[in-house]
């Protein structure tokens, strides 16, 4: 890589990326510094949502060769870069799905669940625990991804509506009725197994 | 079938960096093809409309 290109190293600034970007539309080689800030926040995304470790690095590889690949095409709308990436991470993945080249997963820390069942008000218990946990892979994968990205990945409602095309309000209230629907889910199951 | 993991152990941050290659992005780049590039048309694309009218002219 050119020593020219190690000043493009150091930025911060969103102004500073869109620069990176107006330069890498000539010359590729001026993402190095966007590919190394974002990889392992893709990949992080990636990985929660495939079993499977090297198929995780092996679809973090295709977002980015997609997003240089269609560079040219991108143009600042308020958007921020990042959530471009992670549009494109969210294409690649249902496309590993469809592929069967990696299976859908969700990953998620038992703190995680807590917090969901406190949204619920109700009581932590491991049969509740069980239930919930049987019960989120009925959702639909719309509704499953909101519930994943707010209370497994602790996304912000405005993050998760510029990663998915909606708005922040919309974002908000979809999110609430997935809610509504897993809670449904559960208390219809909960009712089955007393 | 949805798999759900539970407290999964993700790679650190160090492994994850270990496995940035920037260059093998690069060369997975689809290749430009030349005859789209703007340089075939300028040079050779003149040059060539040049060759045939010369040719044209002193034929």
């Amino acid at each position: 890589m050119s020593a020219s290109l190690l000043y493009f190293d150091r930025f911060g600034k969103p102004e500073d990326e869109l620069a990176i970007i107006e330069r890498a539309k000539r010359n590729p080689e001026y993402f190095a510094p966007l590919y190394r800030k974002y990889h392992e926040a893709i990949f992080r995304y990636v990985i929660k949502r495939v079993d499977e470790e090297e198929s995780a690095y092996d679809i973090t590889s295709c977002v980015f060769i997609k997003a240089l690949t269609n560079l040219p095409k991108y143009e600042y709308r308020g958007i921020p870069f990042s959530s471009w990436l992670f549009r494109i991470a969210k294409s690649e993945l249902y496309q590993s799905f469809r592929d069967k080249k990696a299976r859908r997963t969700v990953s998620i820390d038992s703190m995680q669940i807590g917090k969901v069942m406190e949204e619920f008000q109700i009581d932590e218990s491991e049969h509740k625990r069980e239930v919930l946990l049987k019960v989120l892979p009925l959702l639909k994968e719309s509704q499953l991804q909101l519930i994943e990205m707010r209370f497994f990945e602790k996304r912000s409602f405005r993050e998760m509506g510029e990663i998915l095309a909606l708005t922040e309000n919309n974002a908000k209230v979809k999110t609430f009725r997935a809610l509504i629907k897993l809670k449904e889910l559960y208390s219809k199951n909960n009712n089955i197994k007393n | 079938m949805i798999k759900l993991l539970i407290d999964r152990q993700l790679p650190s941050s160090e492994s994850i960096a270990a496995r940035r290659n920037f260059n093998e992005i690069l060369q997975s780049l689809p290749k430009k093809k030349t005859i789209n590039s703007p340089w075939f048309y300028g040079a050779i694309g003149v040059s060539s409309i040049l060759f045939l009218i010369l040719l044209n002219f002193f034929v």
